[in-house]
């Protein structure tokens, strides 16, 4: 028999059982639903990852040092770092400031330090990593028995240059730092903290940063101290009501004005790094100078020429810091691994409710063998009929076969449109859904593969009756 | 009018295992039809003429002897060579029609030569000439619950026709049928007979085979050569 004619006689009884095909693939249905969604929603959140991170380079290593705290113990056993904000130290007086410390929080005293006196406006004007501390004294009266990272130290320029010319395989290098400051100028009438990144000319490259007007910050403004500064183009909405309007105007940061020399593009949120959209960006020696002094905590950015080479490259920046800084343990991050965890998560995710849909296929799936079994029971006589008119088994398989494989199909395609629907109501939850086609095909080909697997057994089951039997069956 | 052998049956024999017992059905069979006769095998309930229909039918094997159908050995033939000889060579005419109730009557009749291969169109075109012959052209789009008893049997008879059979095999063709509809339908195969073709009818009734021109009895399984009917 054709196949074209199999085919008719399958459109002719699915058309005479409508109600039963629709009820038959209801599983079906909420399984192609399911993928489809399941797809789009990592789709979604592979798209979201990506974006969170898009400030980030896959070869991108963090390198920043964290002072060991005393977690508990006599005062002087370690001290801790002074902080980078403005007010963090010069609230907390050293002891050399004069003021007597807080003993009720001491496991953030600050360290015997050499140059920790106050400078102007109460900041802290002396490099700490020439300080001293007793971290026999930490042991001894109940704190940290561990030498490592019991000194103050601040990653610098030179370090960077350390790595940059002990290690090999790397693509560029920068290094930077925030602060808290308070901002006034444009439309705010009463001074605002905001985040100020102090950043080298390279920084804005490296973290895929783009402008919407304007420069970033060039050598020559970091060389010079310029006071210059790059807006987010949040903060220079909040500050100016837009980002045109921001373009070569005055910002007051710590009551000195800098020039706006361009505005970031929006960036949207990002997972990790600054915040871009509502950061201030300035030169790097331009914040050490007005700002900070060189009481800050900054990160040098490395970036590996090849991603697979990152362990390698860890290492090395591990040995080149390790000359100038045996005692201390850096904290280095690599900007791939969280990409890696955060695809992982959603991958896991996306593979959870993959399961999930495969189980409403398979129970999808049951119900359509169930139902073509009742078929094939009730058809029994009209399968006897075919096979004694000269229906062979190919034919009754076929026809069976492609009954099932029909319900299926209908069922998909139902489900892909019930997925097309329900896809902003899912949307409303939160959850980010990037619709495909490809997510569609899927759906259509599990349908179909359910309907093959599940409707082969009652067609094989059909195909074999023996005519005589079946004709005489009630 | 009696030609070369449609039908040859040699020392068949059937039966069937109730349970531990076997139960002989057919006994040592010796049975031949020639082309263009017109045979009623008639037997009571439980005398084995069924099983005989179903393996004249090759719907059903012989456990011993040999049968012949137009010269093809069906004792020996696979499930695939009796597929294509019950599409070939013989049109069923069944008690109850055993038309499919969801298909039309068009499609009903086309079944046959759809199996065999042929595509829809060629295929109606085909049975046009027997539905016109049986008055059924104007019946072509009806489903089967749509027509009478009668006329359900024509359109049985019009399917077993369409595909120009070596044998038309009928079983108690006037069994489900009230005496007038009965006796048209008679009328219906001495005019096939007529026009040349075989027939076999199975029956119980002895006034359907008087209609035969020949008649065999089927008694527990053995069959006897009756004299021709006056």
């Amino acid at each position: 028999m054709r196949i074209s004619e199999i085919l008719n006689l399958v459109r002719l009884n699915l058309i005479q059982n409508k109600f039963k095909v629709l009820l038959t693939s209801i599983g079906i249905v909420v399984g192609a639903a399911t993928i489809v969604c399941v797809i789009a929603i990592g789709r979604g959140g592979k798209a979201d990852v990506a974006e969170q991170f898009r400030n980030l380079n896959a070869g991108a290593l963090d390198i920043s040092y964290e002072q060991a705290q005393t977690s508990s113990g006599f005062p002087f056993g370690g001290g801790s770092s002074g902080g980078s904000s403005k007010g963090g130290s010069g609230e907390r007086p050293s002891f050399s400031g004069g003021n007597m410390p807080d003993f009720s929080q001491m496991s953030a005293m600050p360290s015997f330090s050499g140059n920790g006196s106050s400078g102007k406006d109460g900041k802290p004007s002396g490099d700490r990593s020439g300080g001293f501390s007793f971290p026999g004294f930490g042991s001894m009266f109940g704190g940290s028995s561990d030498t490592k990272n019991s000194e103050k130290i601040t990653l610098s320029t030179e370090d960077m240059d350390d790595i940059t010319t002990n290690v090999p395989g790397l693509s560029d290098a920068t290094i930077s730092y925030t602060t808290k400051q308070d901002i006034y100028g444009g439309n705010i009438e009463e001074t605002e903290s905001y985040t100020v990144a102090g950043t080298l000319s390279n920084y804005a490259e490296m973290s895929n940063l783009t402008m919407m007007f304007g420069d970033y910050i060039s050598d020559s403004d970091n060389e010079n101290k310029n006071k210059v500064c790059v807006l987010g183009y949040s903060a220079a909405k909040k500050i100016f009501g837009s980002a045109e309007d921001a373009y070569d105007s005055l910002v007051y940061i710590d009551d000195r004005p800098y020039t706006v020399g361009g505005v970031l593009a929006e960036q949207g949120t990002v997972e990790a790094g600054i915040s871009a959209d509502d950061a201030i960006f300035i030169p790097y020696s331009t914040g050490i100078k007005y700002l900070t002094g060189s009481d800050i905590s900054p990160t040098i950015t490395v970036i590996a020429e090849d991603v697979d080479n990152i362990d390698a490259v860890t290492e090395n920046v591990k040995t080149a810091l390790a000359v100038a800084h045996p005692e201390a343990d850096f904290t280095i991050s690599d900007a791939g691994s969280k990409m890696e965890a955060a695809n992982k998560s959603n991958r896991t995710l996306t593979l959870m409710l993959t399961a999930m849909a495969s189980i409403v296929f398979i129970i999808g799936g049951i119900g359509i063998m169930n139902v073509l079994f009742v078929s094939v029971k009730e058809r029994t006589e009209e399968i006897g009929i075919l096979k004694a008119l000269g229906g062979s088994r190919r034919d009754i398989l076929l026809e069976f076969m492609m009954e099932a494989c029909c319900m299926s199909l209908i069922g998909g395609v139902i489900g892909v449109l019930v997925s097309i629907a329900v896809s902003p109501v899912i949307s409303n939850f939160g959850l980010r859904l990037e619709m495909s086609a490809s997510g569609a095909l899927i759906a259509l080909a599990f349908s179909l593969v359910t309907g093959t697997v599940f409707g082969f057994y009652p067609a094989w089951k059909a195909s074999k009756l023996v005519p005589v039997e079946a004709l005489s069956a009630e | 009018m009696a030609g070369e052998q449609i039908i040859s049956m040699k020392n068949v024999c059937k039966g069937y295992k109730m349970g531990t017992e076997k139960l002989n059905v057919l006994k040592d069979i010796n049975f031949e039809v020639r082309k263009g006769e017109f045979t009623a095998i008639l037997g009571p309930s439980g005398s084995g003429k069924s099983t005989l229909m179903n393996i004249i039918g090759c719907m059903d094997t012989l456990d011993s002897g040999s049968y012949d159908l137009s010269g093809i050995p069906i004792h020996d033939a696979k499930e695939k060579e009796l597929v294509k000889i019950r599409n070939h060579k013989i049109g069923f005419i069944f008690q109850n029609y055993h038309l499919i109730p969801t298909y039309t009557v068009m499609q009903n009749i086309i079944m046959p030569l759809l199996m065999r291969g042929m595509d829809r169109k060629s295929a109606e075109r085909e049975c046009e000439e027997v539905m016109d012959m049986l008055g059924l052209s104007q019946r072509v789009s009806h489903k089967p619950s749509e027509l009478s008893g009668g006329q359900r049997q024509r359109v049985a008879i019009a399917r077993a026709l369409c595909s120009k059979p070596s044998l038309l095999l009928a079983d108690e063709p006037t069994g489900a049928l009230d005496q007038s509809s009965g006796t048209e339908v008679l009328k219906l195969f001495t005019k096939l007979h007529d026009m040349g073709n075989t027939i076999v009818m199975i029956t119980h009734d002895l006034n359907v085979a008087k209609w035969a021109e020949r008649t065999v009895r089927i008694v527990d399984g053995e069959i006897f050569e009756e004299e021709k009917a006056v």
